[in-house]
């Protein structure tokens, strides 16, 4: 009678007999890498894309996400708080560092070449530390966990200082690093870690170290690892094959994808999959707003801002603007899928939208992409920003050398300015400004702004300020507290559930 | 109830003991009277004459009438009576609530002496148990019958709703939603955090209450102790029995009924349909919350104002509840013939019901039924029998589903376009944050599709084979096949998702709310096998020992199944077939097994019918947990003593007015086996897939944490309780105390995220309390034409987490944890509103956005800071109170009845889409524009208006927001009149009547915000709403 009871799934492996095959092991990565997708990292409706609406370059009227009240200043870790990307950002990483350290435990398991084996070891470190990073640069120290899940064990397991999951990324990814290949002969492999996706995350999370929200002493020696890190993607460049690619408005459309200037992307694909929904939101939502403060951080096209080019008229701002302001934004005056744009309307909110990462431009008709139905990928990392990453930790660690000159400039003339040069002798404090606002320009709508404001610790001024719309009326003032906004809380579901997770200051 | 049970059981059902059917006495207190015409002409004759009862006694209030006539009188207090009888011929029929009716002939007599005898049918009443039948006055455990005839012509369409008022039982009944608007159903409260619905079985084999239809409903009976003990692993949430009508022996019968109702909205959202309030009160909200920048101009309003004269197309000034809510419709008929012989009887039945909802499209429901039920004597040993029970229905949703239209159709604003001049669905002139996808409320009810519809026959046989020594052997095997889709699963049978596009008035720019059309088919099929057999025995020694006893072996095999595919690319919204798309097909399939194999037994003994005793025991194996863990015995022991029967209590004078008077205990433990299938099985799941340079790669994870140790959830219950009753049943009262615990409560845990990401498992964590007591108290009465019932069901439960291993589950509003109620409440405490930026200044807050007029939250660990640690524990989401009851008066063939339900102690919590002001682009009520806190208005009910999404503030999960959810509520009112036999035989009826209904159409509660009766686990109001129903019909025998 014990027979007549036994049943079994047919839609699912039991975890006993799963670990038993090549392909096995394959999807079981493919499941790590999935997790990019996910709301809480550069996915869901448009995550990454929400991300800079909480800084002053863009407005979310909604609260998508929570970035608003972040931007505001008011959230808090409770439950309720709509800041939902507080919660999911927490989950989702762990999710991917969870499915990453399942496949470590597992795949010495697996019957299969080794080369394949260590090429597959070092995808998942690649994904675990990019996982960690992400919570080390919000949340500062985070439970460290390398195991394979396991309530009984983890569950009450206190946070790690942050310099421990620091160095467990920099580990990580230095071991992915020297197992990854500079790039991949399939074409089906393209979209997996490399090498370069290794160093260039490593690079960040050295910039980060180094910045002076972590690095108060200014330890310049922080400063020459980064630029190191740096330094080292721009060297695998000829193997690679890094490069900028030459158009800056089509290197964020789905037709460009896995181009030379991508280091590493999150690969969406719709309709078969769900994909994300970066054009509705660009096209209809207007969650991503863009704000006068950041058309005024534009450059004029002779790459001058507009407080110092001859070329500004304050009465028709949009004129004589840089290429990358036309590559990137919709403005009032402007043309939009064939309809004129008026400084109410379509765009209610602040009279601009997003160009970036939308598929949508001046010509009317195309695709009316809704929900889910988008599949460009999210560039997580580009050659332009490894270039700014190393001019950036270069003048700070050096000074304005000429390999800063260099790195700066050649974002500049792929952009299109005339003359794209920056000036000869500026001083360090200068070309910090300069890269700052270069940074700014080229990574504008990309996510990356909320980190940089605050690893530069500026984020206290801009953050604490009225933002305004097109017509230069005020929509609200912002606050930030330098004691406490600088972190994310941990979020208060999973202090419910773990008491021994500390809350970060002043939360 | 344990009133009011005129019908008996006559269907061949679950395998009985002793087996053997039980006909019933006919019914004492109907047909007074035959078909014999009155003769007018005739001179009357008084006839005067005394009723007594057999013990001599006086009885007042019997009826006497002429048979055959309306000539009729009621005797005196002394018993006397004095009727005037045409030529002094004739009969006379005597009739009294508790005694047997009796005809007398006149024979020119002028003086009668009657002597009623006491009618015996109430002590004889049967009752189903599990696997075979009880008389109802020996019942030692705590049982509740209900027998449909008390809700006949009722305009139910869910047998749940039927169980509103039993005693002990909760029905939630949220939503009158066509086709979709059964009840949720708890017995004496909620003993799990997992599924804590009871198993229904119909005739014996589980099956779902919303599959059968209500009018073939003879009885449900309630377990709700140790008495459910012999349905083991599934019986910790108590048991329905439902038994549908069978025939009987005799005269052949025909009975038609029909009613139709119509339908209106019981509560709707008082929202403010004037679209210069809305813009302006928006604005107001807005630039109290900090904003500057307003989401309407004064330009733009002025500009509306004019419009609103000029183009009203453009500028619209409408009432969207009023233009989408409408009077629905529900009607029911029902045939049914019955007869039989000795040798056979059978009942089939018809049904129809035609539904049409309150929105003006797209909430239609059908259904139509076959039940056939017949019982062949083979020989005088074997006797075979067969219910089959069919049903097909359907009812249609909104395309995207009931609960997604309703939030939409619940952020509609007055400043919406219905339609445009030319017919196209129109958006709106000014845009509003919040409102990107225009959901024009008229777009999303008649564009597309979404229905339902299955297909579920129950086929059952059986065979009851007398043995030698008293032994019965019965066999039964049942099968349940369902097809389309069942509504546990939640799928559309087919949707089609449409093309919905909504335009500008002016401009006519389209917005695109749905540019992707897709269509989605959904198939299941499930097969349910069902195998019993028992084999009984009962045998009377000496005349005073009664003993009983049964054993049986049931195998059960739930097969599911489901398909579904879905394509896009349609031209329009014309051609909806899987065949007509052309892009992106998608299919999923998945399919189940689900074993249970039991053994069980009942033991039963009783000495003179004054003291009683009964112990059951099943031992169930279940595929839902691994070897070693899925065995469970369960048992239930109860026992009675008749104390009436005592000669000592027969020897006290004045005490022969008790008909019963009982005490019983009983102790049970009972299991509880819902968790979901392969719960115990570590598996890796797959569909995690990734693109590699747009290129589909399969990907697999490991997603839910689990236990591998996990097994039944056990409940041990306990029952003291008493039935009592007098006065031939003019009385009748029950009480019954009950605790249970269930303990290795099953439920998910929930687990830190930093163990993997992973869900928690399905695990045995905790100990939960139930205690409480039920009382039921009924008292019916005749006199002469007038006859009146007062009965009334009430029911006490208290609800304790006692113990969870020190874990909380905590949710957004909600906790579950030691010391307190399940799903207790967990809110930041509110102390009052701000009045003054001092104030605000001086206080810990939630946030710097804080201002005066907003709420003001108790830093309860005085920290300074206002966070999670601040929340208390408070309110329940379970009903510590539910009640019912009915009064009821009749005179002649007039008679008004009514019922009321009701809960106390329970608390709701209304957020989202008109429960917060302008949530998200939502609008909002009057009561918040006229209640909201101003500086000239310090002593508000409500915080400064702001807007929910801007001022997060204010609509954190605080007590604030938290609303009493109690309510007593008429559930029924019926009048009806029997027209007279005199009338109706000519036309060779045997009875008709006619009545009139009114349903749900009287509401006491506090709560203010939506229908009280409402799904108590969802904040919002994204529901269909509840419905009163006004109907009348007709209920004729042939």
């Amino acid at each position: 009678s014990e027979d007549l009871l036994d049943t079994q799934p047919y839609d699912r492996y039991t975890e006993t007999i799963y670990w038993t095959s090549e392909k096995n092991a394959v999807a079981a990565l493919n499941g790590c890498y999935a997790v990019l997708k996910e709301d809480g990292l550069f996915g869901g409706t448009a995550t990454p894309l929400w991300e800079e609406t909480a800084t002053p370059n863009a407005y979310n009227y909604d609260n998508s996400f929570g970035f608003n009240v972040i931007a505001l200043g008011t959230h808090t870790a409770s439950p309720a708080n709509p800041s939902e990307i507080i919660n999911n950002r927490w989950t989702d990483s762990y999710r991917g560092i969870g499915r990453c350290n399942t496949l470590l435990a597992e795949i010495d398991k697996v019957p299969m070449s080794d080369a394949l084996k260590n090429q597959m070891k070092a995808e998942t470190k690649f994904l675990r530390g990019l996982y960690y990073s992400l919570l080390e640069m919000y949340y500062g120290g985070v439970p460290l966990i390398l195991d394979k899940p396991n309530a009984a064990t983890q569950a009450e397991l206190p946070r790690n200082s942050r310099e421990e999951v620091v160095q467990q990324v920099l580990k990580d990814l230095e071991e992915a690093a020297a197992g990854l290949p500079a790039k991949y002969s399939a074409a089906a492999d393209k979209g997996r870690a490399t090498k370069g996706a290794a160093l260039g995350i490593k690079a960040r999370v050295l910039l980060f170290e180094a910045s002076p929200l972590i690095n108060t002493s200014n330890d310049a020696g922080k400063w020459t690892a980064a630029a190191n890190a740096a330094k080292a993607v721009m060297d695998l460049a000829p193997q690679a094959g890094y490069d900028l690619f030459p158009n800056y408005r089509t290197l964020f459309l789905p037709t460009n994808e896995n181009n030379q200037e991508v280091i590493f992307d999150v690969q969406f694909k719709a309709p078969e999959q769900t994909g994300n929904s970066f054009d509705l939101i660009v096209r209809q939502f207007n969650t991503n707003a863009p704000l006068r403060d950041l058309i005024d951080a534009y450059y004029m096209k002779d790459g001058l801002p507009i407080t110092e080019s001859p070329l500004y008229n304050p009465a028709k701002p949009y004129e004589n603007r840089e290429p990358r302001f036309y590559q990137s934004i919709v403005y009032p005056g402007d043309t939009y899928m064939g309809a004129p744009v008026t400084a109410t309307n379509p765009f209610k909110i602040t009279g601009y939208t997003f160009k970036k990462y939308g598929i949508y431009d001046k010509e009317a008709g195309g695709a009316i992409l809704n929900a889910g139905q988008s599949e460009t990928n999210y560039m997580v990392l580009r050659y332009a920003d490894i270039l700014l990453m190393y001019a950036e930790a270069q003048n700070e660690a050096i000074g304005p050398d000429a390999t800063v000159y260099a790195a700066i400039n050649k974002v500049r003339q792929r952009a299109g300015l005339v003359p794209y040069e920056v000036p000869a002798g500026k001083t360090k404090a200068q070309m910090r400004e300069i890269i700052r606002r270069e940074r700014r320009i080229e990574l504008a709508g990309e996510g990356f702004y909320y980190t940089d404001i605050r690893r530069w610790k500026t984020a206290e001024q801009v953050l604490n300020a009225t933002i305004f719309t097109s017509q230069n009326q005020a929509i609200v003032k912002r606050t930030f507290n330098p004691t406490r906004d600088y972190w994310w809380p941990i979020p208060q579901t999973q202090r419910d559930l773990n008491p021994n997770l500390t809350q970060n200051d002043v939360y | 109830q344990s009133f009011a049970m005129n019908r008996q059981l006559t269907s061949a059902s679950a395998g009985r003991v002793g087996g053997g059917s039980q006909q019933p006495p006919l019914s004492a207190a109907s047909h007074l009277v035959n078909s014999k015409e009155q003769n007018n002409k005739m001179a009357d004759v008084p006839v005067q004459g005394r009723v007594s009862s057999e013990n001599g006694e006086p009885l007042p209030g019997v009826t006497v009438v002429v048979k055959g006539t309306n000539v009729g009188t009621t005797s005196g207090a002394d018993g006397n009576f004095t009727i005037n009888v045409p030529d002094g011929k004739g009969t006379l029929v005597f009739s009294f609530i508790g005694f047997l009716t009796q005809e007398v002939a006149i024979n020119n007599r002028t003086t009668l002496s009657v002597t009623l005898a006491a009618d015996a049918k109430a002590l004889e009443e049967v009752v189903v148990i599990g696997y075979g039948t009880e008389k109802k006055v020996n019942l030692t455990g705590a049982v509740s019958t209900l027998g449909m005839k008390q809700k006949e012509n009722m305009p139910i369409t869910n047998a749940s709703q039927a169980l509103h008022g039993v005693g002990g039982v909760w029905v939630n009944q949220a939503g009158g939603k066509p086709g979709q608007d059964a009840g949720s159903i708890r017995i004496r409260g909620v003993g799990t955090t997992n599924n804590s619905n009871p198993l229904v079985l119909v005739d014996g084999i589980e099956y779902n209450m919303n599959d059968i239809n209500p009018a073939t409903i003879e009885t449900i009976t309630v377990l709700k102790d140790a008495s459910a003990a012999i349905y083991g692993s599934r019986a910790a949430n108590g048991v329905i029995l439902v038994t549908t009508k069978g025939g009987k022996k005799g005269k052949t019968e025909v009975n038609y009924s029909f009613s139709h109702g119509i339908q209106r909205a019981t509560f709707i959202p008082d929202a403010v349909w004037d679209p210069i309030l809305y813009m302006q009160s928006k604005n107001q909200a807005l630039r109290n919350e900090g904003k500057t920048t307003v989401d309407y101009s004064d330009a733009q309003i002025e500009e509306y104002r004019n419009g609103m004269a000029t183009n009203p197309y453009a500028y619209p000034n409408r009432n969207y509840f009023d233009e989408i809510i409408k009077n629905g419709y529900l009607q029911q008929h029902n045939l049914r013939f019955s007869g039989g012989s000795d040798k056979m009887v059978y009942s089939l039945a018809l049904g129809y019901m035609d539904q049409d909802g309150i929105f003006i499209a797209a909430n239609h429901a059908n259904r139509y039924s076959i039940d056939l039920n017949a019982t062949a004597n083979v020989t005088e040993k074997v006797k075979v029998g067969a219910t089959i029970k069919s049903m097909y229905r359907k009812y249609t949703e909104p395309a995207q589903g009931t609960e997604a239209f309703v939030n939409r159709f619940f952020r509609a604003l007055p400043i919406f376009a219905s339609y445009l001049e030319d017919g196209r669905y129109g958006n709106t002139v000014f845009t509003t944050p919040g409102q990107n996808a225009i959901a024009n409320p008229h777009m999303m009810l008649k564009e597309g599709l979404n229905e339902h519809a299955s297909v579920r026959t129950l086929a059952k046989v059986f065979a009851d084979i007398s043995l030698p020594f008293n032994l019965t052997y019965s066999a039964n095997l049942g099968v349940d096949k369902l097809d389309g889709a069942s509504d546990d699963l939640n799928g559309a049978s087919r949707q089609f998702n449409p093309y919905m596009t909504t335009y500008h008035p002016l401009t006519k720019v389209p917005n695109f709310f749905n540019p992707t059309p897709y269509s989605y088919v959904y198939n299941q099929n499930n097969l349910n096998l069902s195998a019993y057999h028992t084999l009984s025995w009962n045998q009377k020694l000496a005349e005073v020992h009664n003993l009983s006893a049964m054993g049986g072996m049931s195998y059960t095999k739930f097969n599911t199944s489901y398909s579904s595919s879905q394509v896009f690319g349609y031209f329009d919204n014309t051609l909806t077939d899987i065949n007509a798309g052309s892009i992106n097909p998608q299919v999923s399939g998945r399919r189940t097994e689900d074993v249970l194999l039991s053994y069980f037994g009942r033991v039963g003994y009783d000495y003179k019918e004054k003291y009683l005793l009964d112990a059951t025991i099943r031992r169930d194996g279940s595929s839902r947990f691994d070897r070693g863990n899925r065995w469970g015995t369960y048992y239930g022991v109860s026992a009675g003593w008749r104390i009436d029967q005592e000669a000592f209590f027969k020897n006290i004078g004045g005490l022969s007015f008790v008909d019963l008077f009982k005490i019983r205990a009983s102790y049970g433990e009972l299991g509880n086996q819902a968790v979901p299938l392969y719960s115990y099985a570590p598996t890796v799941n797959l569909g995690f897939d990734y693109a590699f340079n747009n290129t589909i790669a399969a990907g697999a994870a490991v997603t839910n944490a689990v236990d591998p140790e996990i097994h039944w959830e056990t409940t041990n219950t306990y029952d003291v309780g008493a039935d009592f009753s007098a006065w031939n049943g003019r009385l009748n009262l029950s009480f019954d105390v009950f605790k249970k615990r269930t303990t290795d409560i099953l439920r998910q845990v929930n687990i830190p995220a930093q163990v993997g990401g992973l869900t928690g498992p399905q695990s045995n964590i905790g100990v939960v309390d139930n205690d409480g007591y039920d009382i039921s108290l009924s008292h019916r009465n005749t006199i002469g034409h007038f006859k009146y019932e007062v009965a009334g069901e009430f029911g006490y439960v208290k609800n304790e987490v006692v113990d969870l291993n020190g874990a909380r589950q905590v949710g957004t509003r909600r906790i579950t944890t030691e010391g307190y109620p399940i799903d207790s409440y967990y809110l930041y405490e509110v102390e009052g509103i701000y009045q003054t930026q001092d104030e605000v200044n001086s206080s810990a807050k939630i946030s710097n956005a804080v201002r005066p007029g907003y709420l003001k939250y108790k830093d309860q660990n005085n920290d300074g800071k206002i966070n999670g640690d601040d929340r208390i524990i408070t309110g329940s989401t379970i009903p510590k109170y539910t009640y019912g009851f009915n009064l009821g008066v009749s005179y002649k063939d007039i008679s008004l009845s009514s019922f009321f339900q009701g809960i106390q102690g329970v608390d709701l919590y209304p957020t989202a889409n008109l429960a917060t002001p302008f949530n998200n682009g939502a609008g909002v009520t009057h009561e918040w524009l006229n209640n909201a806190w101003t500086p000239e208005n310090p002593n508000a009910k409500f915080p400064i208006l702001t807007t929910s999404t801007g001022a997060t503030e204010n609509f954190q999960p605080s007590t604030f927001w938290l609303r009493d959810g109690s309510y007593l509520r008429l559930k029924n009112i019926q009048l009806k009149y029997n027209l007279p036999i005199s009338l109706i035989s000519k036309i060779r009826l045997s009875n008709l009547g006619v009545f009139v209904n009114g349903e749900n159409i009287l509401t006491f509660t506090k709560f203010r915000d939506f229908d009280p009766e409402k799904n108590i686990t969802q904040d919002n109001f994204y529901e269909y709403p509840s419905v009163k129903t006004f109907s009348f019909g007709i209920n004729a025998t042939f």
